[in-house]
């Protein structure tokens, strides 16, 4: 087990340094710069030159890029261009949002797409099933900025019960933050559910296929006890799987619903800075997103271990 | 006795009650679209940035009052004798946020900032003819010009041009501190920026709300729907207008339409063929119907320009109708240009900025029964500054100049639409050292008829002021002869 968590820290520290060169060029790359955007049509072409020579733009690409790795090994990310506040302390007040708005996305997608998806694979072919079915292609067509908004015009503006954007931290109270959290968490965890439902679906139909199954029916084992006992933790393998990259999919969810919901999370943090080519930004979020995908893939895979007692990692 | 007493008492609080419950609310939520790219004045010429600091939380010597007219700010009065010595004498008793007095030498201090280009300051051109800046005492103090400059005080009543305390430099970018009507209290990156009276403001009676709050919402969508929801008291420049005819609708908010000074052009690569022929400029100019671009852009809302001299600008002359809407016309002189079947052009547009991709479906209809066909191509904000602003690596683009005095881009042959008239820059150059206003004003009548004439853009239309706001919100300016929001006159009318 030693060995594969070294093993894994090895592939996350690779990752890391991949995707911060990759993103380092592709930022660099894209024509213009934060010197030529901050001054915009109005300030002089003169006044632009001069800003990007004192924000050390001129220098040759791989001297800044080895500079930016040297301090951010030392663990600083460097300055936000755009914000004048450190990176690493602007990432730790977005996550107060975009980490709620993850679990509670995600608290709604499981909640609603494994009971929809069991139901749907222990009434097969039934009008149960069809119409867990036609409801699931709904969810995974509706674009989410589109059942964002539809959203916001029910329970905001028509009902009035939650406030249709913006968020004032969690100093304002408990209540008023998860008010403003739960419309976008919904509309975020809907397509995601969607596409959980289908897999939950699928995997439980394979596993109430198999003998064993049969053999328990037999036995007169209740049906109840033959799908929570024998089908559905079997099922659980590539359902956790799905539901573990879909986690990963969240966070791109979120920059859409985040703008929709005029959140001051993460996804807004880094789709502001790509267009303000607010590089030490783009490559703190970048970096933190990976590392977070990274965990959840390994938490993915201890928990294969704990459902499936025959997969060990040695 | 007692009883009498009693009733007294009771008239007496509900008489408080009453009066306490006529109080008007003191707050206000506004949406404003963009973020600002950083609060400093003098380091962005972002109209984001100066939406909320300019004139709310910082100010200049001089203002443009609501109608364009140069008036007085934190000098009350200003004088010369020969255009070339301009003596301001500053209101005393005016305090900075710190608490500090504000005297001569901050001045100073201010523009001899300005005037270093170690600063990089976005606007160091404009501090050009500034010679000397002597402070005569702690009140008055003397610019003196190298030269004339007919802008002048124009320019000193610029963002760009905003004192501030020596000792606040370094956290401009941050946390701004001026002597305007509203002290920063806090910026949640991505979210809002909060203000609060400044109660030693010099100007009594204002500002008339103790909080104001800048919520930065971009999405149309998104703000219609938090006004709707009560989230946002006002709106400014966030709604499209297919929104506001919505609004209009609802009796809950007022509409407020006025002029600004964004003109929205269609910018022809003068450098570049076929549009190195004014031939060619006029046809497309013929060829374009500016009313039904007006009209499927921003549902009518707007003026249609025929120059770069906007409808706030004292010197404005209405070329509106100088090169009508004339197809055949427009043929006419693409076949004597040597395109008798017309060509294929690209129109680069940035739908950052939603009027550029719709006028652009539009001019594309418009422009294809002439012969021109022109294909449409969205680039991203950052792409369209680096390629099309300074590298002048397109045929067509649109976009809005929002800058008030900015025919000056028209005297500069490098600017990205790169016209080059030597005649044009020397009637530039003339109104440039012209102070006497007949004849300067002679001068702008000028070029706009030499503007039309060349063509070297199409002026589409001014993108028009548009506030979105509760009823009972009341002291807004209609028409915004600068790019500030001006919320210190801004105030809820006492309920009936």
């Amino acid at each position: 087990m030693r060995r594969y968590v070294a093993r894994r820290v090895a592939a996350l520290a690779a990752t890391l340094f991949f995707v911060s060169a990759l993103v380092f060029v592709a930022i660099r790359v894209l024509p213009g710069d934060p010197a030529a955007l901050i001054m915009g049509t109005e300030g002089s072409r003169e006044a632009a030159d001069r800003l990007r020579e004192s924000m050390g733009l001129n220098r040759p690409l791989p001297v800044q890029y080895v500079e930016w790795l040297g301090r951010a090994l030392r663990g600083d990310l460097g300055h936000s261009i755009q914000y004048d506040v450190p990176v690493g302390e602007l990432i730790l007040t977005r996550l107060p949002v975009t980490l709620p708005l993850a679990l509670l996305a995600a608290t709604f997608m499981v909640a609603a797409a494994v009971p929809l998806g069991l139901y749907a694979a222990t009434h097969h072919r039934r009008a149960g099933d069809y119409l867990a079915m036609i409801v699931s292609q709904l969810g995974i067509s509706i674009p989410q900025f589109w059942s964002g908004l539809l959203l916001i015009l029910l329970f905001s503006v028509t009902l009035g019960w939650v406030r249709s954007g913006g968020f004032d931290g969690w100093s304002a109270g408990v209540g008023p933050a998860l008010r403003s959290l739960l419309l976008p968490a919904v509309a975020l965890g809907l397509f995601q559910a969607a596409v959980l439902v289908r897999a939950t679906r699928s995997a439980v139909l394979d596993v109430l296929r198999e003998d064993y199954v049969r053999t328990a029916r037999a036995k007169g084992m209740s049906e109840r006890l033959v799908v929570a006992k024998h089908t559905f933790r079997n099922a659980l393998i590539p359902i956790v799987t799905v539901a573990g990259l879909q986690l990963g999919q969240l966070v791109a969810g979120a920059i859409v619903l985040e703008s929709v919901f005029a959140l001051p999370g993460l996804g807004r943090l880094a789709l502001g800075a790509i267009s303000a080519r607010d590089l030490p930004v783009v490559q703190g979020v970048t970096l933190f997103v990976a590392s977070a995908i990274v965990v959840i893939n390994f938490v993915v895979d201890l928990a294969y271990g704990f459902l499936d007692p025959r997969i060990r990692y040695e | 006795m007692t009883r009498r007493v009693l009733l007294i008492a009771l008239c007496a609080v509900a008489v408080l009650a009453g009066a306490a419950g006529a109080q008007a609310p003191s707050r206000l939520v506004v949406q404003a679209p963009t973020e600002p790219p950083g609060l400093d004045l003098t380091a962005t010429p972002a109209s984001a940035t100066a939406g909320v600091v300019f004139n709310n939380i910082q100010e200049g010597l001089v203002k443009l009052d609501r109608h364009g007219k140069l008036a007085p700010s934190l000098a009350e009065r200003w004088h010369t004798s020969d255009n070339r010595n301009y003596t301001f004498f500053l209101r005393r008793g005016v305090r900075f946020h710190t608490g500090r007095e504000l005297k001569a030498a901050d001045v100073k201090y201010v523009f001899d900032r300005a005037m270093n280009p170690e600063t990089k300051h976005p606007y160091l051109r404009d501090y050009d003819a500034i010679g000397d800046i002597i402070v005569k005492d702690d009140y008055t103090i003397t610019f003196a010009l190298k030269a004339l400059n007919a802008n002048f005080l124009h320019n000193v009543a610029r963002q760009g041009s905003v004192i501030y305390p020596r000792e606040a430099v370094d956290a401009l970018k941050s946390h701004p501190i001026g002597t305007g009507p509203f002290r920063f209290e806090e910026w949640v990156r991505g979210d809002r920026i909060v203000l609060v009276r400044n109660p030693e403001y010099h100007v009594k009676g204002l500002p008339k709300l103790d909080r104001v709050t800048f919520r930065f919402i971009a999405d149309p969508n998104a703000v219609l729907a938090a006004l709707k929801a009560g989230d946002v008291d006002a709106s400014m420049f966030g709604l499209g207008p297919e929104h506001v005819q919505d609004v209009q609708k609802d009796a809950r908010f007022q509409v407020i339409v006025g002029d600004t000074t964004n003109d929205v052009i269609l910018a022809m690569n003068n450098s570049r063929k076929p549009y190195t022929d004014a031939r060619v400029r006029q046809a497309l100019t013929h060829g374009i119907n500016k009313q039904d671009v007006l009209r499927g852009a921003m549902f009518g809302m707007g003026k249609i320009l025929g120059s770069n001299v906007d409808p706030l600008n004292p010197y404005y002359v209405d070329m509106s109708r100088a090169v009508p809407f004339d197809p055949a016309a427009a043929k006419k002189l693409l076949a004597e240009a040597g395109y008798p079947n017309g060509f294929d052009t690209v129109l680069k547009v940035a739908p950052q900025y939603y009027y550029t991709v719709r006028s652009g479906e539009v001019i594309a209809d418009n422009l294809k029964k002439v012969g021109v066909n022109v294909k449409i191509e969205q680039i991203e904000w950052g792409q369209w500054i680096a390629r099309v602003f300074r590298e002048a690596d397109f045929d067509l683009t649109i976009i809005g100049h929002a800058e008030a005095w900015d025919i000056k881009n028209y005297a500069n042959p490098k600017y990205y639409f790169r016209y080059d008239s030597a005649k044009f820059q020397d009637l530039f150059r003339k109104s440039e050292v012209t102070l006497d206003d007949k004849a300067r004003r002679e001068l702008f009548a000028q070029m706009q008829k030499l503007m039309a004439e060349n063509a070297p853009v199409v002026w589409l239309f001014m993108h028009p002021n548009v506030v979105v706001a509760k009823k009972g919100l009341q002291g807004f300016w209609k028409d915004l002869p600068a790019p500030a929001y001006h919320v210190s006159e801004i105030g809820w009318a006492p309920p009936r």
